[in-house]
């Protein structure tokens, strides 16, 4: 446990310690207020249909356009680096096992994930200021972010730890984060129930959809746990793997 | 102390590793010499349990490396070749981190980086980022890692590399002074450092240990006669005198001389040391002595010698070289800063 918080609390300082965090943050929040201003006003226009703003807010093009790009800029030189610098070597020989590092590498990324929406709770703030705000959804959707967010950046931290070119890494994290978010979209392109129930099952999209309405489903919660594990499992695999070349 | 048996290490086809077996005990520094590519990084990676042999055993202060990898690793200080550290951290935030990552508490991380700093000589950068400093003090700052849980074990793989000879100096008198304490494997292909520090030398080549023991045994057992380097001033005829001095085996011309100068390397027997004779011969027969000095079969001597190859792969026998002529020129033995 030591060891996982001892490796946990220096990625999330190298994190801080670079200036790829600031950059992120800022361009971060001001798609996220732009967007948010958006469908404020649009929705203050008495014509619009009704909604709760922040449905409209998690789940929209925009919010899958940045979870996709930001994915690998976290997770990329999470391992890789450590694999082509070769600091890997003593780290690896420190009493402290595969599964420990990617345990911490990756707590460390999911916080520094979540202080990027930490800020976005403003925006509830702001509504609850002018208007009611129904907190129900508003708490379901920040779970939904966590857990979406929780997958994708397993993935990253996977394809990180397969490769010491961090290039390489993001490409992949891309790669498959795309995958996965189109196998949930085309079930409409199958006839067969099962397929089309298995592709819902992993349905990102519709997993949005179901948070940001406020419906926290334990399928849900079980699937992301399992897949980000079996991701984290697969990353740790990679890294003792790299050992034997 | 650590105790390897039969090693193996195979990448694909090529075995870089034959199987070898060593033990360094409590307190004694070993050097393990070899040309590179030797296979001494493979070696050393597997004894610090980075690098899984193919076959073979390790057991680092009793503890089975692979059965019980964490107790092995606490008692182990690894610096290896490249010193791979996170340019973005200060050192003592660094020294922080790995002190926690070996397990330390949080009472005894201060006094440990403390220590560990002192003794590497880290004192005034302690606050400087690692991104910051020159070779030197990195290469510190990786020992001081080393020896940051107080490790009764530490292997060091090339630790002087790269560093200027002021740097060199301050490394060496480090390991001499954490060999004091503590079991110590030393990679290195510096032929000068290990006379310097280690108790006891392996040599290893194409991954087989093929030499082993005190530097002063294997300088003995390689060696064939020992011989005296003469300079004379004039005197060309010299030779014949020389070779009827009791105990001398041959005596030939040198080379290096000069015109005026005659040179002449006198072979003797083990047991024999003609140089008062040579004086009162030169004394008798009115010679100028100008250069008279004991030639020592250096461990780059033996060292060539084990690791040359000819064409077909079998190393040079000794009659077929002369130690003087293929080694490059070295001291001997340097001076110790004191």
């Amino acid at each position: 446990m030591r060891a996982v918080l001892a490796t946990y609390s220096r990625e999330l300082r190298a994190y801080f310690f670079s200036p790829l965090a600031y950059v992120v943050l800022f361009f971060f929040l001001v798609v996220n207020g732009f967007m948010f201003s958006i469908i404020v006003r649009s929705l203050s226009d008495p014509s619009a249909p009704a909604g709760p703003p922040l449905a409209f807010f998690f789940g929209g093009f925009f919010f899958w356009i940045i979870l996709l790009l930001i994915t690998p800029v976290l997770t990329m030189r999470l391992i890789s680096e450590e694999l082509r610098s070769g600091s890997v070597e003593v780290l690896m020989t420190a009493p402290i096992t595969e599964g420990q590092v990617v345990a911490g590498k990756y707590l460390a990324v999911l916080t520094f994930y979540a202080s990027l929406w930490a800020p976005t709770l403003a925006y509830a703030g702001i509504l609850a200021y002018n208007a009611k705000v129904d907190w129900g959804p508003v708490a379901a959707g920040y779970l939904g972010i966590l857990c979406i967010g929780g997958l994708l950046l397993a993935i990253g931290t996977f394809a990180s730890a397969m490769t010491r070119s961090q290039l390489v890494a993001a490409f992949v994290t891309i790669a498959l984060v795309l995958l996965l978010f189109v196998l949930g979209l085309i079930d409409n392109l199958f006839t067969s129930e099962i397929t089309k129930q298995t592709l819902g099952y992993v349905s990102l999209v519709g997993h949005m959809e179901d948070f940001a309405k406020g419906i926290v489903d334990t399928r849900r919660l079980v699937f992301y746990a399992s897949a980000s594990w079996f991701f984290l499992f697969l990353a740790s695999r990679a890294l003792a793997d790299k050992k034997w070349r | 102390m650590i105790e390897a048996q039969n090693l193996t290490r195979r990448y694909g086809d090529f075995t870089a590793v034959h199987g070898i077996s060593f033990t360094v005990g409590e307190g004694e520094i070993v050097g393990m010499l070899g040309p590179n590519g030797a296979g001494k990084t493979t070696t050393i990676r597997m004894i610090t349990g980075f690098l899984p042999p193919t076959s073979g055993q390790v057991t680092v202060a009793g503890k089975d490396l692979f059965e019980s990898p964490r107790e092995a690793r606490r008692q182990l200080g690894y610096l290896p070749e490249n010193v791979a550290l996170y340019g973005e951290m200060r050192v003592e935030e660094y020294l922080a981190y790995r002190a926690r990552l070996e397990g330390l508490g949080r009472s005894e991380v201060r006094g440990a980086i403390g220590e560990a700093a002192e003794r590497c000589l880290l004192a005034d950068v302690r606050h400087q980022l690692i991104g910051t400093l020159s070779k030197g003090y990195r290469q510190r700052v990786g020992l001081a890692t080393a020896i940051l849980h107080k490790p009764s074990t530490l292997v060091l793989d090339e630790p002087t590399v790269g560093l200027d000879p002021k740097q060199i100096i301050a490394i060496r008198e480090l390991i001499r002074d954490l060999g004091r304490e503590r079991t110590l494997l030393l990679s290195t292909h510096i032929l000068p450092e290990v006379e310097l520090l280690c108790n006891r030398v392996m040599i290893i080549d194409r991954g087989r240990i093929v030499a082993e023991g005190t530097p002063e045994a294997l300088r003995e057992r390689s060696v064939g006669n020992p011989s005296v380097r003469l300079t004379l001033k004039g005197a060309p005829d010299a030779g014949e005198t020389l070779k009827s001095l009791a105990g001398v085996i041959s005596a030939h011309a040198g080379a290096g001389a000069g015109a005026e100068n005659s040179a002449w390397v006198v072979e003797y027997a083990q047991a024999a040391d003609p140089r008062e004779e040579i004086f009162r011969a030169a004394v008798a027969r009115g010679w100028v002595l100008l250069e008279m000095a004991r030639e020592r079969t250096t461990l780059e001597d033996i060292f060539v010698r084990l690791t040359t190859h000819d064409q077909a792969g079998e190393p040079l026998s000794s009659d077929r070289s002369d130690p003087s002529d293929s080694a490059p020129s070295a001291p001997p033995t340097e001076e110790v800063p004191s």
